[in-house]
């Protein structure tokens, strides 16, 4: 692989975020915060969903699981301390559930998950209703000046973390068991225990990220932090970018982003729409993404 | 809690058990002679309920007589779904090259998952997205100290003679003995000399149509919605994975053990428990039998 060709661009990218907000208004400032929410979002999916192939479509409960934390704990503690609280939470939960839903192969592990994602925000759900507290008010919330440096922070942490890992055994191994997990096996990959470290790993930054959009807005609804279209979001830009390259959770946010900015308001159905139209192209005609297509025409030239 | 013991739990437990019949009895059809794990099953039944809505309401077709009306327009979806996705295109040499359809990848899954966010955010378009009803048969009938209103009496006969029909042919025609062969083991019905093609076009169509028509019986006698489909889906999953695939009297029996969990389930604590409990049948299903829906199959060698 090339790496110079991958890393540049992404330096460039970072160079441009760090320049962003001196020149961007309030609204452009929040078409950002979104971006790196998605990039960081998708890059973490990546680890599993695209190094392993385990591709998880219920990967809003470890944001829920993240944001529910900080949103308790929030005026108890400083941000900077709720914030990886809810990755921790995020990341134990991960881990507790790892070891037998990682038994689950293929599209079981896929609907497994979406299973799981719906069965904690019902439990949730309940277990505020339970407690009388079906809505609550956020107050003191940070600026969203605060949220973008804290989510450009995360995007870079979570390509960074993709970036190393392809680099380790670790990387290597999940390429491996991907291809063939029994082969894997055989040759000396420790399968288990190396899903099991994608996993989690794929889970702490969203814990983080659900941490920090849950106080975006002061009012708290379960259903909003835990709704299924972030699941499928996050698994149509990592498809659409190209699971297979640390570029591609940029290049499928940042699609993504742009069409959402002019369809989610006025019609958001369309949206999704979209969103089913292109995950289905991309799947059979472009599995390996815009991503793919680019280094397809590096080769060439 | 006398209330447990009554027959108007039992009624409705039967009635809820029957429907989940009929659904996963064509969730069974498609993934036994396809490998085709159709997350958009639920969807379709959606289909049904609209049609069967509109039917009563704009035209005053009793929703008896618009039944074979959903279950064609369904047929018609698994056609099109036939000729565009599975005939051509890079799915087609996968779908029908033999033994290689049992290793269906998470991929194929991607693709039905962009279909049911397409059908049900199409719909949300067309219908809007809030939940409608229509009032059908609704005179009380008593019997046995249990009061039964006419339309889920109407939906229980119309599901138990499905179900029946289904039996009798699975077992004693021509043409249920092909598919029950199928299942088994596709290339060894094809060395027997079962037409496999035309047969798996004719268990697609016949497994969306019955899908359909769930949809129209739960139309009597619920509120319906576009969003009303994942729901189906996973009871319809949970039925297969316990009562086995291709195991006609195995679904039967886990329909209406699903049924009896959810409505006792419900009783003994509040409503809010429903989806809490089938999603965690659900994900306790998919852990208990990490192979899926094949488990049974494997373990009965």
């Amino acid at each position: 692989m090339n790496r110079t060709a991958t890393i540049l661009p992404l330096l460039l990218v970072l160079g441009f975020g760090i320049a962003f907000p001196s020149w961007a208004g309030s609204y452009t400032l929040i078409v950002g915060l979104l971006l790196c929410q998605w990039i960081a979002l998708t890059a973490s999916w990546t680890l599993c969903g695209g190094l392993a192939g385990y591709i998880s479509l219920g990967h809003v409960v470890f944001f829920g699981i993240g944001g529910y934390t900080s949103m308790l704990l929030w005026q108890v503690v400083p941000l900077w301390i709720a914030v990886p609280a809810g990755g921790l939470a995020a990341g134990l939960f991960a881990l507790l559930i790892g070891a037998p839903v990682l038994r689950v192969r293929g599209p079981y592990f896929v609907i497994l998950t979406l299973g799981i994602a719906e069965l904690v925000k019902y439990l949730v759900l309940l277990s505020e209703k339970e407690l009388g507290k079906s809505s609550r008010l956020i107050f003191g919330v940070p600026s969203n000046e605060t949220l973008y440096w804290a989510l450009l922070a995360l995007a870079t942490l979570a390509i960074v973390i993709l970036l190393i890992v392809r680099e380790t055994r670790l990387g290597h191994g999940l390429i491996a068991l991907r291809d063939d997990e029994t082969a894997a096996a055989t040759v000396g990959v420790p399968v288990a225990r190396y899903k099991l470290a994608a996993f989690t790993l794929s889970a702490i930054i969203p814990g983080m990220v659900g941490a920090l959009m849950v106080l975006r807005s002061a009012y708290f609804d379960v259903t909003q932090l835990f709704n299924a279209e972030i699941s499928f979001a996050i698994v149509t830009m990592a498809i659409i970018g190209g699971r297979d390259d640390p570029r591609g959770a940029v290049l499928g946010a940042g699609l993504l982003l742009l069409i959402s900015e002019f369809l989610w308001a006025r019609a958001p159905q369309i949206y999704l729409i979209l969103l089913g139209v292109l995950l289905i192209g991309f799947v059979l005609f472009l599995p390996r993404g815009l991503a793919g297509l680019l280094s397809r025409r590096g080769k060439a030239s | 809690m006398d209330h447990i013991f009554s027959g108007q739990l039992l009624f409705s437990a039967l009635v809820l058990g029957s429907l989940y019949m009929v659904a996963a009895l064509g969730l069974n059809l498609v993934y036994g002679t396809l490998r085709l794990l159709n997350v958009a099953h639920g969807d379709l039944a959606m289909l049904g309920a609209f049609t069967a809505f509109w039917c009563f309401t704009l035209l005053g077709l009793s929703p008896l007589l618009s039944l074979p009306l959903a279950a064609g327009l369904c047929a018609l979806a698994a056609w099109l779904v036939h000729a565009g996705l599975l005939t051509r295109g890079p799915l087609a040499a996968r779908a029908f090259d033999g033994e290689v359809l049992q290793r269906l990848e998470a991929n194929s899954l991607l693709i039905f998952i962009g279909l049911s966010v397409i059908l049900q955010n199409v719909a949300a378009l067309a219908f809007t997205g809030s939940p409608r009803a229509y009032r059908y048969l609704d005179g009380v009938i008593e019997f046995a100290g249990v009061s039964m209103t006419g339309h889920r009496l109407a939906a229980l006969t119309i599901a138990a003679v499905i179900g029946l029909a289904a039996l009798a042919i699975l077992h004693f025609s021509r043409y249920g003995l092909a598919i029950k062969a199928m299942i088994e083991s596709p290339m060894a019905a094809e060395v027997v000399g079962i037409d496999v093609r035309r047969f798996r076009l004719g268990a697609l169509m016949t497994g969306f149509a019955l899908a359909g028509v769930a949809g129209g019986l739960i139309s009597m006698s619920e509120q319906i919605s576009p969003f009303m489909g994942f729901p189906v889906t996973i009871a319809s999953f949970i039925v297969i994975i316990l009562g086995g695939l291709g195991n006609l009297r195995g679904g039967m029996a886990a329909a209406f053990m699903l049924a009896f969990v959810q409505v006792y389930g419900v009783a003994l604590t509040s409503p809010s428990y429903a989806s809490v409990l089938l999603y965690g049948v659900f994900v306790g299903a998919l852990l208990l039998r990490p192979e899926g829906l094949l488990a049974r199959r494997v373990a009965s060698r």
